[in-house]
């Protein structure tokens, strides 16, 4: 054997040991697309306005008490717009102070004047920011929620300025998953002023009808058994930042509920508010809704926490937890797309597509064994070689397997034998032309190269365009068209060529092609 | 072996002819799309809700119908798959109101998929259901292994891991009788047939996709295809000549909208996988035309004296042998994806099958007198120059 050849067949046999090691056990190592395996498909949207209107609302409370401690007089502050503000009633001659105090204090704002008027708008690229860091907490906190959720391979993707893919294998429980993800879970202590009542009127009624100052009018979740409405002070007790613990428990009558406890500062403030209003409710509002409202009975020590028995049944208690240890959400969020798979249709896809693999195989190799003899087993070994690398490629990338993905390898089967018929066909005129077997071989492969590189490269083009542009199961398909391509590069050009190398006498008269 | 030797056809001779046929099917194509909304875009694009749902019982075509009639979906489109008159697609398209946000439409069609759903159980699961049952067909692993561990703390979370993975395979439990068959004990069966009963249907998939979400995709697809072709053009013009470059993308464009003009006469409708299906067929197409352009390419370093139609007639002929063969080949593994591969990539078989043939065509009949038709425009007097 000549010395080179030694090395192509060292080589090749490295590569396609390689390729067999990577992806066995197949069932294990690659990895199978949503659409094979069953699960959850999600694409939602964060609505980073959320994080701008916090962020103006917070503004105005900040420069409310800022003008207040500097002596700056003005009327009121009023929200105007997406990231603006204004604050009416200024006295022509405080203009200057005010301007040396919004320099120095609110350098994310842009401020103009305006007769008595600022306005207050944030900075283009403040917002930017705030949008995106939205959109960061926001997949922080849903990772947080899935993973508590145990769901094995989840993928928590970012996708373009506000969107998220949410990807869950295997569950079976899409409204659980979605309820679970969308919930904002902002928690909340606040005092309880009237309440519940069946309608707002009789709420207000010994109000005047109106509204109180600083206090807000919420209305209890229906799911937690709450119906009526009722009046809160405003400003909330404790909040879920304040939580240290969160413990799925149950209460004295074995019901599902939910224990915690507070860091040192909400539990002072717990205490304090506790001890000061024994035998009155205290609402525990969770985003906006009251889920329960129990009476004071006495003042709750700082240490000692306390328990939410929300009528929950026991996967309730359980998705509270999770959500509340994972922390809020930063801003709101809309579901785009959801699709939810079953297990059952993902498994006939495989063995549909089993099927038709097998099929096409089969039927493959018998044309070719059939039409080019001899040298056609030389092609089907490449087919199966090109195969085998595929899986292999497929597992070391961690490249995920989808239903489209299978009619890309099916398709690859039919493409690479392409490479062998090029070659083939140009061996079968060379030797017509009258030369002899070996040089028709090389001369084949020569002439034939030019065509196969060209052809494979331009589908290889169109396949990274797709890749580029497509999502989930498209993507899957352009990787699997990609690196069978490539593949085929190599075995049908060099392991084909070298397989004629080995086989082929020198003293050769006839070919079987 | 040799399909034939080296024949000698005059296709370029019929090169008028090939380009009326070409023109005729796109004709009536586009004037399918344009006049009578003949291409149908999918759930993927934004449009409506696709979902899969498996009986317990078979149940005819028309029951279904007349099921989703009686809740005004009388129109919505019922595909049988599977042999069992059990398994159904059901796609339901809704004029969304003005002015709805995507997570307003989303959760119509959700509110959509449920009346379905509803629609098609049985009176006697409500019942049953309204008596505190579970319904075994649709319990989540969690619940059904609280369920049964609370009697049977010792096999009942093997049990519940049984029952689902054979729910997971059968789509549906049909009858409580199958379970014994599973290895489950007896006692466990029958407190189960006790505390649960056999729902009349379990959804295989449900899909729905907002508008805002179509419409990214719809443009991604977009993008994906003029990029393809953008580059595919560029590289030809680079490795050959311009004007083969033109006839290449020539070439494509009619492989798209032939592909596409027969697809629209067909009740099928276009999802991504059809995009993919479609570039795919353009890549293979442009296999064809690379190999006979670089036969044309190679001839016309020997063959200086003779006219560039004879050179590409004799390259056609030199390659046809293994543009039949290569297309056959091709062609037998896209008929098997298209017999066997299964009801969710039928169509994606669909377009390779049809995209199959008709590349071979367009390559033999379009791609060579492109270039010629292009020499005669732009370089009449330079005959030489090829």
């Amino acid at each position: 054997m000549k010395k080179n050849l030694q090395w192509k067949v060292l080589f090749t046999l490295a590569v396609i040991i390689g390729a067999v090691i990577l992806a066995t056990p197949p069932g294990e190592k690659i990895r199978l697309g949503l659409d094979l395996k069953g699960g959850i498909h999600l694409q939602l949207q964060v609505v980073t306005d959320d994080s701008i209107n916090i962020e103006t609302d917070q503004e105005i409370a900040r420069m409310e008490e800022l003008f207040k401690k500097n002596g700056i007089t003005f009327e009121k502050m009023s929200k105007d717009g997406l990231g603006r503000f204004s604050a009416s009633g200024l006295l022509a001659d405080q203009e200057g102070k005010t301007r040396d105090l919004l320099d120095q204090y609110a350098g994310d704002w842009d401020y103009t004047f305006a007769g008595d008027r600022v306005i207050l708008t944030l900075k283009p690229l403040v917002a930017q920011f705030l949008r995106d860091q939205a959109v960061e907490q926001a997949q922080e906190t849903i990772r947080n929620r899935v993973d508590a959720l145990g769901v094995a391979e989840p993928l928590i993707q970012r996708q373009g300025a506000d969107k998220i893919v949410v990807e869950l294998p295997g569950v079976d429980d899409p409204e659980r998953v979605k309820e679970l993800i969308k919930v904002t879970a902002v928690l909340e202590w606040k005092l309880v002023l009237a309440g519940p009542a069946p309608d707002e009127e009789t709420l207000l009624q010994p109000y005047g009808g109106q509204v109180p100052e600083d206090a807000e009018v919420l209305r209890g979740d229906p799911k937690r058994g709450q119906s009526g409405y009722y009046l809160l002070k405003r400003v909330s007790i404790v909040t879920g930042k304040d939580l240290r613990t969160v413990r799925r428990t149950t209460d004295e009558w074995n019901n599902p509920a939910v224990s915690f406890s507070l860091n040192a500062e909400g539990g002072a403030r717990f205490e304090q508010v506790t001890g000061e209003n024994i035998g009155k409710q205290i609402a525990i509002v969770l985003d906006g809704r009251v889920q329960l409202a129990p009476v004071v009975e006495d003042r709750i020590l700082r240490t000692s926490g306390g328990v939410i028995r929300g009528r929950y049944t026991p996967e309730e208690a359980d998705d509270l937890v999770i959500v509340l240890k994972a922390g809020a959400l930063p801003a709101g969020i809309r579901y785009l797309e959801e699709r939810t798979i079953g297990a059952t249709l993902g498994a006939d896809s495989i063995r549909q597509g089993l099927v038709a693999g097998i099929v096409a195989v089969l039927a493959v190799m018998t044309f070719m064994v059939f039409f080019y003899r001899l040298s056609g087993l030389n092609a089907v070994t490449a087919l199966v070689l090109n195969v085998v690398i595929l899986f292999g490629a497929l597992a070391y990338f961690k490249a995920a397997l989808t239903l489209p993905g299978i009619a890309g390898i099916i398709l690859a089967i039919g493409m690479s034998v392409d490479a062998n018929v090029l070659i083939f066909e140009r061996i079968k005129e060379e030797n017509a032309l009258g030369k002899g077997v070996l040089s028709s071989i090389t001369l084949g492969f020569q002439r034939a190269f030019s065509a196969i590189f060209d052809s494979n490269l331009t589908t290889i083009i169109s396949a990274i365009f797709l890749f580029q542009f497509g999502t989930g199961p498209i993507r899957g398909y352009a990787v699997t068209l990609i690196i069978s391509l490539v593949a085929n590069m190599f075995t049908a050009v060099f392991v084909s060529h070298l397989i004629f190398d080995l086989t082929v006498k020198k003293t050769a008269k006839t070919l079987s092609i | 072996m040799q399909l034939f030797k080296t024949p000698n056809i005059p296709f370029l001779k019929y090169k008028y002819v090939a380009l009326a046929l070409t023109g005729a099917i796109i004709l009536a194509g586009i004037l399918n799309i344009a006049v009578f909304d003949g291409l149908k875009l999918g759930v993927d694009f934004g449009e409506g809700i696709l979902l899969r749902v498996v009986f317990k019982d078979p149940m005819a075509i028309d029951d279904v119908r007349q099921q989703l009639s009686d809740i005004g979906l009388g129109k919505s489109t019922i595909q049988e798959s599977g042999e069992e008159g059990r398994e159904y697609q059901i796609r339901t398209v809704q004029t969304g109101t003005a002015g709805e946000t995507d997570d307003e439409q989303i959760e119509a069609h959700q509110a959509l998929a449920d009346a379905i759903i509803d629609a098609l159980r049985k009176e006697e699961d409500a019942a049953k259901a309204g008596q505190g049952l579970r319904d075994l067909n649709t319990i989540d692993e969690r619940s059904l292994t609280a369920l049964l561990s609370s009697s049977f703390p010792g096999s009942g979370p093997e049990a519940a891991q049984r029952i689902i993975s054979y729910r997971r395979t059968n789509g549906i439990i049909t009858a409580f009788e199958v379970l014994s068959g599973l290895g489950l004990e007896p006692a466990l069966v029958e407190s189960l047939e006790k505390e649960t009963y056999l729902g009349s249907l379990a959804v295989l998939s449900r899909e729905t996709v907002g508008p805002q979400a179509g419409k990214t995709l719809r443009r991604k697809a977009v993008q994906a295809t003029v990029w393809a072709l953008i580059g595919m053009l560029i590289y030809i013009a680079v490795r050959f000549k311009l004007e083969y470059g033109v006839a290449a993308i020539f070439t494509l464009a009619q492989d798209v909208l032939i592909t596409m003009s027969i697809y629209s006469f067909t009740d099928r409708e276009i999802n991504l996988p059809i995009i993919a299906a479609v570039l795919t067929i353009v890549g293979f197409s442009i296999n064809d035309t690379i190999v006979i352009f670089d036969r044309v390419r190679e001839n016309l370093k020997v063959r200086r004296r003779e006219p560039l139609e004879q050179v590409m007639n004799l390259s056609l002929n030199q390659t046809l042998g293994r543009t039949l063969i290569t297309s056959g080949t091709l062609l037998l593994t896209v008929g098997a994806l298209y017999f066997f591969g299964g009801e969710v990539i039928n169509d994606f078989a669909f377009v390779m099958l049809v995209g199959t043939v008709e590349g071979v065509y367009s390559t033999i009949a379009l791609s060579c007198p492109v270039v010629l038709f292009w020499q005669r425009i732009f370089k009449p007097k330079n005959s030489r120059n090829r």
